[in-house]
């Protein structure tokens, strides 16, 4: 035990730096989680409303998004559980990833932990063991706060049993992330690499979830965010795979262990190889900016022609309409069939196109806000002090940012086209998805211009960007099932371009977000000449 | 040195919200010529010198390098300067020997023999990740680059701040290359020994002023030498003798003495003691520490030679 030994002091030390953090968050994950679930019943409380949500989570779409919904007769509470497990279960996930990195890997980067280590009576496996134990006390107070809020909220059709399920296991599920966060703190050096390890393991758990739950949801159990689904909550109540998490996290973080008492403090498992002692690729800020993205490029393009692929191989079941009856058939004929057919594919479509946006959104206004990181870590002084202009590198950063993000959003459409109509018998034409394509434009370079106006202006307030992209998608998500007033769903860019590819695009609010976009920069690039270079 | 002025830094403030990290900064720096640059931590070295990279804006004053102006013309003025900051932070995917190439591109400049031969002399493994180098080998990286640009204006901030005696040794020797070759050179530092090897010109900053300018001979005259002295006979009258200070015998027949005595005084002072017959004599130049003292630890009334 003396490996652990000052665990707690550690622990302690964790809990005050991160309180607020913690706190932040918890107070919108349940906050939003209580509140949805509190206003549930006046939404979806009589038997119309609810069959007519039941039969849009049902869609393969829907299913594919955010999971399935049990068969038999629907109650508030289980529209509720169903529509919120895995969303809820990714969110949370991601605020795991987030504590789970700055307490491994993020202090030992910072130097903390050998200091500690090195200087002091701390056990060897304390630092990883406080993470461990952060992280179990942060998800237990998600469990219990939405655990007695969900109570208190009592929706029909609710039980106690199910609402503590609901709450235990998706904070189950957050912590057993957490705890593999922790296996790729010890293999990788740097926080940067671990994040994207932890996020590309993410959305492989969500992948494999999402084309089981379409194809065959036996297969769902082969994925850890998948087990969220097989609790069954408000029907057979499960709590197997809650204890399956838990035995997960606890395995998880054996390895951890393991693999941290094998290597030396400010290592990796995996090595970093030396490279080549010469660069004639590396000229100027454009192609710095090319050479140190290059990989996580990679990896974005791959990722989105798989995330594209997969949702175009439900585009088959998709299009089936739900009441194939023979007398229907008849009555609007092949035609008919065929055209009611499409229109649900297109609209699928153009729901695909705002969540490829989003997407797209975070890769682009990421690499415009590397050049922010990149000022803070000290690396930009020794740019800086070249003969380069701040325009130039500002612009250099923009470009790759707009480029990177309209390929995303291209690559993922066209994947989706391309399985999407091979699994058709009617494939649907290349212009909706261009059209879907051009119309998200404008909402991409919005939000890339609001990162660069703070970049030039106020970096401090960056997280508005991702504040305002995530109310966006919650908006365009949950506006209409939330039954959010019509001013409120218009200040999501994503709501004018809602109806495309179904309907033609409406360029009027799109010039204007356009407009906007122009101010922006044009703000950007007037404040990142005049500001003082921070780091 | 010549008379052309390569930097001009003339009341220079600064203020970072209420907080004024600059006061009053005045430093010129001519061609060929080696300027140092010191004051504690804190007083506003790095300050000026992002001021004068164009880094920050100044809040007063002007800072003008090569005749133009240090914010609004950077990029032309970059052309021709090579800087060093004290702490070197890199790009962590990149290994140390595309680093230095691409610091050279960016300046247009190549990788010549030169750049090899300073490598192998500050023996840096160049095919390692920046990531896994500790901050004396970054800063080789960043002092290999600048030394291989061939410009004329080399600013380095604390350069030596992580480098072992055998680094300096060689960091100090290329600096002495650059000014035979007629290059400036503004080196900001707190280690006072490095600036009083290299160093033609000393400015001295305190809490964002600079408060004393001049070559080290020229400040010498403001301290004093410390004598450790040995006579044949009694010094009498040593007690008397002008510009003598905490004057102390070590022995009662008065022949053997320690004090400290204002250089400009020392001439009289070594009349007065040949006439003791000098046996042994011992003097010790005033360091630049000893200047810096007074300064440090002076209040704001008290004036140097005082």
């Amino acid at each position: 035990m003396a490996q652990y030994t000052q665990t707690l002091t550690l622990l302690k030390a964790n809990l005050k730096r991160d309180w607020l953090k913690i706190t932040i968050w918890l107070a919108a994950l349940v906050g939003v989680f209580v509140a949805v679930a509190a206003k549930f019943e006046g939404i979806y409380g009589t038997s119309r409303q609810i069959a007519a949500i039941g039969s849009t989570l049902r869609s393969k779409a829907m299913v594919a998004l955010i999971g399935s919904v049990p068969d038999g007769r629907l109650t508030t509470a289980l529209i509720f559980a169903s529509e919120m497990a895995v969303f809820w279960g990714l969110f949370i996930i991601i605020f795991n990833y987030s504590l789970a990195v700055s307490a491994s890997r993020g202090q030992e980067e910072s130097g903390l932990v050998e200091m500690v280590l090195g200087g002091h009576p701390v056990g060897r496996l304390a630092p990883l063991m406080a993470a461990a134990l952060e992280l179990l006390i942060a998800n237990g107070l998600f469990a219990l706060i939405t655990g007695l809020g969900t109570m208190i909220a009592n929706m029909p059709g609710s039980d106690t049993n199910g609402t503590w399920l609901s709450a235990v296991a998706i904070a189950a599920v957050g912590w057993a992330f957490g705890m593999i966060a922790l296996i790729f703190s010890q293999l990788v050096a740097d926080s940067h690499n671990v994040s994207m390890y932890n996020y590309a393991f993410l959305g492989i758990a969500y992948l494999i979830r999402m084309m089981a739950d379409v194809s065959n949801p036996d297969y769902t159990w082969l994925s850890p965010l998948g087990w969220l689904e097989k609790t069954e909550i408000y029907t057979h109540n499960n709590w197997w795979p809650v204890v399956m998490l838990l035995v997960l996290g606890i395995l998880a973080f054996l390895v951890a262990v393991v693999l941290n008492s094998n290597r030396d403090i400010d290592a990796g498992v995996i090595h970093v190889n030396p490279g080549s002692r010469k660069s004639n690729f590396l000229r100027g800020p454009a192609t710095l900016l090319f050479w140190n993205q290059k990989v996580l490029t990679v990896f974005w393009i791959i990722g989105m022609a798989v995330l594209g692929a997969s949702y175009g191989s439900v585009f088959d079941s998709i299009s089936k309409i739900f009441n194939t009856s023979p007398t229907i058939q008849k009555v609007l004929g092949q035609s008919g069939v065929q055209h009611i057919e499409q229109t649900q594919v297109l609209s699928f479509v153009g729901l695909l196109g705002i969540i490829f946006s989003l997407l797209a959104v975070i890769a682009g206004v990421m690499i415009v806000n590397h050049l922010i990181t990149e000022e803070r870590h000290g690396y930009l002084q020794m740019v800086m002090t070249k003969p380069q202009s701040r325009s130039y590198l500002l612009t250099v950063y923009i470009v790759f940012g707009l480029i990177l993000a309209a390929v995303l959003l291209l690559v993922a459409l066209m994947s989706a086209m391309a399985v999407g109509n091979v699994v058709m018998t009617h494939p649907i034409a290349f212009k909706y998805f261009w059209r879907t394509f051009v119309a998200n434009l404008p909402s991409i370079v919005l939000f890339m211009a609001l990162m660069v106006g703070l970049v030039g202006l106020y970096p401090r307030l960056r997280t508005m960007v991702w504040a305002y992209l995530g109310v966006s998608f919650l908006i365009t998500y949950f506006g209409s099932l939330m039954n959010l007033p019509k001013w409120a769903l218009k200040i999501s860019p994503f709501y004018w371009t809602k109806k495309v590819p179904v309907d033609a695009i409406n360029t009027t609010p799109l010039m204007w977000m356009l407009v906007v976009a122009v101010i922006l920069i044009v703000i950007g690039f007037v404040g990142y000449k005049n500001r003082d270079l921070e780091g | 040195m010549t008379d052309k002025m390569i930097l001009d830094v003339s009341g220079l403030k600064k203020s970072f919200g209420k907080v004024e990290a600059l006061k009053d900064v005045n430093l010129q720096l001519h061609g060929g010529e080696v300027l140092g640059f010191i004051g504690p931590n804190g007083a506003g070295k790095s300050t000026t010198i992002r001021v004068i990279l164009g880094l920050i804006k100044e809040s007063g004053g002007s800072a003008t390098v090569f005749d133009e102006d240090a914010w609004k013309d950077s990029v032309k003025i970059h052309k021709d300067l090579a800087y060093v900051p004290g702490d070197v932070y890199l790009w962590p995917n990149l290994t140390g020997g595309q680093t230095i190439d691409m610091m050279l591109h960016m300046s247009g400049q190549k990788h010549t023999a030169k750049t090899d031969q300073l490598i192998s002399e500050f023996k840096l493994d160049t095919s390692k990740k920046n990531r896994t180098y500790s901050k004396g080998n970054r800063q080789k990286v960043a002092l290999i680059a600048a030394f291989s640009t061939d410009v004329d204006l080399y600013i380095f901030d604390e350069p030596t701040s992580g480098l072992d005696p055998l680094n300096e040794l060689i960091f100090q020797q290329r600096v002495a290359e650059l000014k035979a070759h007629g290059k400036s050179v503004l080196l900001s530092s707190h280690i006072l020994s490095e600036v009083e090897k290299m160093c033609d010109t000393i400015s001295i900053i305190r809490e964002g002023k600079v408060i004393e300018t001049g070559s080290l001979e020229s400040m010498q005259h403001l301290t004093r030498n410390v004598v450790a002295i040995t006579t044949a006979s009694p010094m009498d009258g040593l007690d008397k003798a002008k510009g003598i200070h905490q004057l102390n015998f070590k022995n009662d027949q008065h022949t053997i003495a320690e004090f400290t005595v204002d250089s400009d005084e020392i001439g009289a002072v070594m009349d007065l003691l040949t006439q003791s017959t000098i046996v042994q004599l011992k003097t010790t130049p005033p360091t630049l520490e000893d200047l810096f003292l007074r300064y440090y630890h002076s209040d704001e009334s008290q004036k140097v030679g005082e």
